[in-house]
């Protein structure tokens, strides 16, 4: 017999209670990685390097002022512009409902240059270019609805007062987000009563370098106008959305650390009765020469083995569901996009559940620290 | 670890043999509350080597208490014991486990085996705290359970056996270290009395044979007339 072999015996003596042990910490830890993948899904904005070089220049009162088209070419003639297109939101319905992905008007022919991360056959995109009803969307919104290459999409104005009626001539994957629809802005700026307004101006930047001049310059271009703007990275604008959710982020973490300290509690629970019931058998290892170093050894290695196994089926079994499985992404009608456990969050779980085994041995240690052979074996008696 | 330089009898009252245990103005007093309960009052005792030592008295007459502080396993308020040379009050809670895994075999009415643990497993355990090898292990737990009878029981949890066979297996234990003094508390109070005879038999013989050093608690006379000298307790104190 080894002596780890002894700390196992002792450790699932009592199956039933080693089993709800580790069950109720792999929930425990299962639900905390779901709550930080979920909580990174709300938060986490697009760092590549081609978004880094895109500026985005919304009217500086609030994201539901829009600006004049005047704008455009002011904007084109500043020094480190690559390329500017309008970028308008229109908000319709699709086959009656309210839908789950974005629709927005621009300059079809700079799609690429401002957003070369998305990957769409040539043929496509030139369709898309050369008719102005056409219109394209990410591969995830077309698996959804089952839509095809020449299928009309009908959309319902909500926010505009006009339905669109477009021909879907492209499928682009590999975008910042492959659910959007694209569509041309001459839709929106040829209907009846039209004022010349955009929602908002999507800059490329020539290089990295021009992207903080450009911003600043943008901003002076416009200051004391009655369309006065704020142009920020795309960055800057995601977070300044991500700011909104404050305070679903703290919630969602004061929710982790519910999760925690009641974790804690119930294992430290556990622990201090599965040693509480043994402290006659430890108070004979006492006696036969055990030292307590060797008993704290004892305690602490059970403890962190409940709480290791628990890491490994909660932690395991997110892993498993959120990166090897669809399940979020369809049960959230592709919301959840990036709904995934990474190496980070892994190792904050792994973190917690180490805590974990070593906090819930704190007392039982102490306890068996405390007691004298004797008053173990009247424990006995 | 201090030797000893006391002015107690090296050789033990009645027999020829030196002393392996000298306990000097020996007292042990507990605080309950507000009250002072003396359990031991300066006795003086010397045990010799190979002497099977009975201890008899009434409840509450310290006899366990004395059994304790000689295992190392209490401590007295004043006093000296001495055990094979070893002041053991002075001893550190580390020193004095170490101590106790190589010269004290314990022995206790409810057997104390380890339910998850097979008979072998259980005798294995001080070995667990030796530099002995797997092989040599298996070799002295297996010689100790030969020596009392149980040698095919070996893979047997404590459930499966019968109150004298733990006490037997529980006596293994004691042995498997070879240490010279074997302290039982009461070892025959769970057992029916061929069980009883059969313990009281293997501690006679592991005195008479194997040269150990037994002391051993009762209340039962029947128990005490195995040993080679017996001890009476009253309140505290050797009874004359």
């Amino acid at each position: 017999m080894s002596i780890g072999g002894f700390i196992l015996r002792n450790a699932v003596r009592n199956k039933r209670r080693a089993l709800l042990s580790i069950l109720s910490v792999a929930v425990s830890l299962f639900l905390l990685v779901t709550l930080l993948v979920g909580l990174r899904e709300l938060t986490q904005p697009p760092t590549d390097e081609a978004s880094a070089a895109r500026i985005v220049v919304r009217n500086k009162i609030s994201l539901g002022n829009l600006l004049p088209r005047r704008q455009r070419a002011t904007i084109e003639k500043i020094p480190g512009v690559a390329a500017v297109t309008p970028f308008t939101w229109f908000g319709g319905k699709f086959r009656d409902e309210e839908v789950m992905f974005g629709q927005f008007a621009i300059e079809p022919k700079l799609l690429l240059t401002i957003f070369g991360e998305a990957k769409m056959p040539p043929e496509q995109f030139e369709a898309f270019v050369n008719d102005p009803t056409a219109c394209i969307i990410g591969i995830k919104t077309a698996e959804k609805y089952g839509l095809k290459l020449g299928e009309f999409m009908k959309l319902q104005g909500t926010f505009w007062p006009i339905d669109l009626n477009l021909k879907l001539v492209g499928i682009y994957a590999d975008g910042i987000d492959d659910r959007n629809l694209f569509f041309h802005h001459r839709q929106l700026d040829e209907m009846p009563n039209n004022t010349g307004e955009v929602g908002t101006w999507w800059v490329k930047a020539a290089s990295l370098e021009d992207v903080g001049p450009v911003v600043q310059t943008i901003n002076a271009a416009f200051a004391n106008t009655t369309a006065a703007v704020r142009a920020e990275t795309e960055r800057a604008f995601q977070l300044s959305f991500i700011s909104m959710w404050g305070n679903i982020k703290m919630l969602v973490l004061s929710i982790c650390s519910v999760v925690v300290f009641t974790l804690v509690l119930v294992s430290a629970s556990t622990m201090s009765m599965a040693v509480r019931e043994r402290f006659r058998e430890l108070a004979i290892l006492k006696a036969i020469g055990f030292r307590r170093r060797e008993l704290f050894a004892f305690i602490l290695a059970e403890s962190f083995g409940l709480a290791a196994a628990g890491a490994v089926i909660g932690v395991g079994g997110a892993w498993g569901i959120f990166n090897h499985t669809d399940l979020v992404a369809s049960a959230s009608q592709n919301f959840m996009v990036l709904f995934e456990v990474t190496p980070r969050i892994m190792g904050q779980a792994c973190f917690v559940a180490t805590l974990l085994g070593i906090v819930a041995s704190i007392a039982p240690s102490l306890s068996v620290a405390r007691m004298s052979v004797v008053e173990g074996l009247k424990t006995l008696d | 670890m201090q030797t000893n330089d006391l002015s107690v009898p090296l050789v033990a009252e009645n027999s020829s043999e030196p002393s392996i245990v000298q306990i000097k103005e020996l007292s042990k007093i507990y605080r309950q509350g507000e009250i002072n309960v003396t359990a031991l009052n300066r006795i003086s005792l010397s045990i010799a080597r190979r002497e099977f030592l009975t201890l008899m008295g009434p409840s509450g007459s310290g006899k366990s208490t004395l059994l304790h502080i000689i295992a190392g396993i209490d401590r007295p308020t004043s006093g000296h014991c001495i055990v094979q040379g070893v002041e053991v009050t002075q001893l550190s809670e580390s020193e004095l486990a170490d101590w106790r895994n190589q010269n004290v075999g314990f022995v206790f009415q409810t057997f104390n085996l380890l339910p998850v643990l097979t008979a072998f497993e259980n005798v294995e355990l001080p070995l667990l705290l030796t530099r002995l090898t797997s092989k040599q292990r298996k070799k002295q737990v297996l010689t100790a359970l030969e020596l009392v009878g149980l040698a095919d029981r070996t893979s047997h949890l404590p459930r499966q056996l019968s109150g004298g066979q733990e006490q037997r297996v529980a006596i293994a234990r004691a042995l498997v270290t070879d240490p010279q003094l074997i302290v039982a508390d009461e070892p025959t109070g769970n057992l029916d009395s061929t069980s009883a005879h059969e313990v009281l038999d293997i501690l006679r013989s592991l005195c008479n044979d194997a040269g150990k050093t037994v002391i051993m608690v009762t209340h039962d006379p029947k128990a005490a007339a195995f040993g080679s000298r017996n001890v009476h307790l009253e309140k505290g104190e050797l009874a004359p």
